[in-house]
């Protein structure tokens, strides 16, 4: 896990890492949240409506955001404040996630970050993308 | 810029930080005057102020706001010193 402080990050700063959806994380996010939309459990529906197969929930993808935050881009010392966010693309099981933070503000009154954040699937497609405000906690 | 200017600018963005478009701020408005304006959301104003004023400030200046005018008071005092 990273540990940046507020004086370690820079403006510019990248971080990230990659996740391929499964199967498991689909059943488990539904398990947490009881979405139990057919868009996202039931393959059929799912291609009736136009997919090549059950959609992966928006916002399971944008769960992977408290992940860079809270182990990458500040990492230990971060406070998420606030996600804005738009879905693209659809996301599918086996998809491998590419999820990337780059820092592009700091307040220095309040120790907060702003980073613009964006998921790409395999095929370079951004299915994700928005920003964030993080508290870098001392 | 005069004081009237600072308070219009500082109007925009209140409606902004609180996305409200009908939100009209005076001197005396505080945080008991508006539902939203929490520890985060006055995070978010001052950071939004120091943005568009190009100013600083730093966190005893702040802390010690009672109202927007006293708001508009600091940056009026700041944008002179600049």
């Amino acid at each position: 896990m990273n540990s940046y402080s507020y004086d370690e990050i820079e403006v510019g700063q990248k971080e990230g890492f990659s996740v391929t959806v499964t199967e498991e994380a689909l059943t488990g996010f539904k398990a947490i949240t009881g979405d139990v939309n057919p868009l996202h459990n039931d393959e059929d529906f799912a291609v009736k409506k136009g997919y090549k197969g059950k959609v992966g929930y928006g916002m399971l993808t944008a769960s992977y955001l408290s992940t860079l935050a809270g182990v990458y881009l500040p990492g230990e010392k971060s406070l998420i404040q606030g996600v804005e966010l738009k879905f693209s693309q659809p996301v599918y099981v086996g998809d491998t996630l590419d999820i990337q933070g780059e820092v592009t503000e700091k307040n220095d009154t309040f120790k907060v970050i702003k980073i613009k954040v964006a998921v790409k699937n395999q095929d370079n497609k951004k299915v994700l993308k928005g920003s964030m405000q993080i508290g870098v906690m001392e | 810029m005069d004081r009237q200017e600072i308070m219009e600018r500082i109007n925009v963005i209140f409606r902004d930080v609180f996305d409200d478009d009908t939100l009209v701020i005076v001197d005396s408005t505080n945080a008991e005057d508006i539902e939203d304006w929490d520890s985060l959301e006055h995070i978010n104003l001052i950071m939004a102020m120091e943005k568009d004023f190009d100013l600083k400030f730093n966190l005893k200046e702040v802390g010690e706001l009672a109202n927007v005018g006293e708001m508009a008071d600091l940056i009026e005092r700041k944008l002179k010193e600049k």
